[in-house]
């Protein structure tokens, strides 16, 4: 094959490649339907928790045979009610290709959960 | 002791981004926890010397003083540029207890309930179902705080029942730096709490209808909304029904709302003699781009609540790719030929799916307007009509619109008439004629949303329509004599009440630039005696000092 050619290919692949891993491919949000969301101090951003105020978790956490899942705490100065209102997973092609390349070893977990106000 | 952040933002804005505003300070209140002071009324008395002291500071530094709550008004009706009030985490809510009934009061105790400023619709309606109550009505959705609400005069369709002012009973303004600065009002003709109750919260009593009655949409001005007492209704289902129907049928049934002798029926929906009950909400889609036969309608029926229903929040909902509608919006922005085709195109997606008899959804009125929070940059421009003319008006719009295409679509909804002095559903039945969309860019074919305000107000003049807009949604507030227009002398008595319930320096300091341009912000002096707490026949019970 024609080198010229042969390096459009690799590149086309890596762009394609690194256009997937960066976009979200799927994202679930599991929302109550009860309980009222805390507000944010300002709003900043343009999706749907610009008037909620938000906790973020993202790691590359290891599993083995022996790991059966795993358990995340809730930061107090996140959640002052300790309700959870709303808890987003988003998958992402990145995040899948790591599962894959390492084995099921490495996974990338993120999660953006909302909190309920508190009773006053 | 309550506290109070301060942030030193510089820029604000509305939750549908319809700013940006310049803006010195935020402040944000919280209460003392309930574990250091548990009591709920000294919690709440508290909290009222925190904002004692905050309009304190603003006199010292001669600036204004604004309270806000989840931000919903398109308009800048909520801005102020120097310190705004975020007081949606002032949420308490105080126990009623029948002692606390007023002896001239025709309401049910059971029905009363007092809630904080900073309270949400969402929260109270969850608060009232705990005790087998529910909100008359409420706007589309559920995060307006209850003060925001009736400062704007927010709505539903419920077209006996009234807009959420309407079921408010009490207030509670500071109107001041000083602890004496704190009143309770009510309607003379109408009392709901005693004194004694007044008294508890440091708040002296006024009751009289017609400062009660400015003061219930007091567009923000009227001092800080600390407090509200509502009546609430028993707790109630709805069976919402979404149909097309004859375009001639639906108009027609939008200038009188005579279900009964109406050809609209649903088979399920009707009273002993087989004739169509009458719906508790009643609401029509309109595209204006599309010449059709049939328009989209949503009908409610109220039912007594019972425990077995199916779960209303069954359906997975999934949001449309936002992007999309954004590359269209910029695509129209140079092509505004191309708006009846793309809103035709997302039609299936702005319009409630159609129901058939057996897919009626049965829901409480809280689950039926449940979230709607943000969607991208939004707009909304309302004008309200009496019902007889719905269909002039609506004409008119359409027809304006079409010569000025903008990215939205019109819906009609109703509301029975308020006491409020500059409330906006002030017809004695309100069909409010509404256009809501994505926000675009002005351009050298395409207008600017304040040059569409001016359009669709030149509209319903033209025609000789009278009419009203919404406060909280966007317009073209400056149009020359526009609250004269609307109110006539209401605008009048509207400013004396203001002006005999603030001092010149407190009135200047709850003004906007939203009431400047509206021409509300003159203040008057007011003979003491103009105002009188009366008792229930209207006899003064004495001289307020």
């Amino acid at each position: 094959m024609d080198i010229k050619l042969r390096r459009v290919y690799i590149i086309s692949a890596i762009l394609l490649l690194a256009a997937l891993s960066l976009q979200s491919c799927y994202t679930t949000r599991l929302v109550s339907t009860h309980g009222v969301p805390m507000p944010p101090e300002t709003m900043e951003g343009q999706d749907w928790y610009r008037d909620k105020m938000y906790g973020e978790y993202t790691a590359v956490v290891k599993t083995s045979v022996l790991t059966d899942g795993m358990m995340i705490k809730v930061p107090k100065e996140k959640c002052e009610s300790g309700k959870l209102f709303s808890v987003e997973f988003t998958d992402t092609f990145g995040g899948n290709l790591l599962y894959m390349v390492t084995f099921g070893t490495r996974r990338k977990v993120k999660i953006k959960y909302v909190c309920m106000i508190p009773d006053i | 002791m309550a506290k109070t952040s301060e942030l030193l933002v510089q820029k604000w804005d509305t939750l549908h981004e319809n700013g940006m505003f310049d803006l010195k300070r935020q402040y944000i209140t919280r209460h003392e926890s309930k574990a250091t002071m548990p009591s709920r009324v000294l919690r709440y008395n508290d909290v009222a010397e925190e904002i004692h002291r905050l309009i304190k500071k603003c006199i010292a530094e001669k600036e204004g003083f604004r309270a806000y709550g989840s931000r919903w008004s398109m308009s800048n009706i909520a801005h102020q540029k120097d310190n705004m009030h975020q007081n949606n985490l002032m949420y308490l809510d105080l126990e009623i207890l029948a002692d606390d009934m007023h002896p001239d009061s025709e309401y049910e105790h059971e029905n009363i309930f007092f809630f904080e400023c900073g309270n949400t619709i969402k929260r109270i309606s969850q608060k009232l179902n705990e005790y087998g109550k529910s909100l008359k009505t409420t706007g589309a959705s559920n995060g307006q705080t209850i003060a925001g609400c009736i400062s704007t005069g927010v709505h539903g369709s419920a077209f006996d029942t009234g807009a959420v002012q309407d079921y408010v009973v009490g207030l509670n303004i500071i109107t001041g730096p000083n602890a004496t600065d704190n009143v309770y009002l009510e309607r003379h003709t109408k009392p709901s709490l005693n004194d004694a109750f007044a008294h508890r919260i440091n708040a002296k009593v006024i009751r009289n209808d017609e400062l009660f009655n400015a003061a219930l949409v007091g567009l923000g001005s009227f001092g800080f909304i600390h407090g509200v007492v509502i009546e609430a209704d028993d707790l109630f289902l709805l069976d919402r029904y979404v149909r097309k129907i004859d375009k001639n049928l639906a108009l027609s049934l939008s200038k009188t709302l005579d279900f009964k002798n109406s050809e609209f029926k649903i088979d399920n929906e009707v009273d002993q003699n087989g004739k169509p009950s009458r719906p508790y909400h009643y609401k029509i889609f309109i595209n204006p781009y599309v010449d059709e036969d049939q328009y989209v309608i949503e009908a409610m029926y109220k039912k007594p609540y019972q425990m077995a229903y199916p779960d209303p929040f069954s359906k997975i909902e999934k949001s449309i790719y936002k992007d999309l509608i954004y590359l269209l919006i910029k695509f129209s922005e140079k092509f505004p030929k191309s708006i009846p085709w793309f809103i035709k195109s997302l039609q299936k997606s702005i319009l409630p799916e159609i129901t058939k008899d057996e897919e009626k959804i049965t829901a409480t009125l809280y689950e039926t307007f449940w979230d709607a929070g943000y969607k991208g940059p939004a707009f909304a421009c309302s004008m309200g009509v009496a019902i007889e003319d719905s269909e002039r008006a609506l004409n008119a719009l359409v027809k304006m619109t079409k010569a000025h295409p903008i990215p939205g679509i019109f819906a009609m909804r109703y509301v029975n008439k308020t006491e409020a002095t500059l409330g906006f559903t002030k017809f004695h039945k309100t069909c409010v004629i509404e256009i809501d969309g994505i926000q675009w860019d002005k351009s050298d074919k395409i207008p600017s949303l304040e040059e569409y305000g001016t359009f669709m107000i030149e509209a319903l003049q033209a025609e000789n329509i009278p009419f009203t807009v919404h406060w909280g949604k966007s317009m073209d507030y400056a149009f020359p004599n526009l609250a004269q227009h609307m109110y006539g002398n209401n605008v009048d008595q509207w400013m004396k009440c203001r002006s005999w319930l603030l001092s010149e320096k407190m009135a200047n300091i709850f003004s906007n630039d939203f009431l400047t341009t509206l021409g509300l912000d003159t203040y008057q002096n007011i003979p003491n005696d103009f105002i009188e707490s009366l008792d229930k026949n209207g006899q003064p019970l004495h001289l307020i000092a």
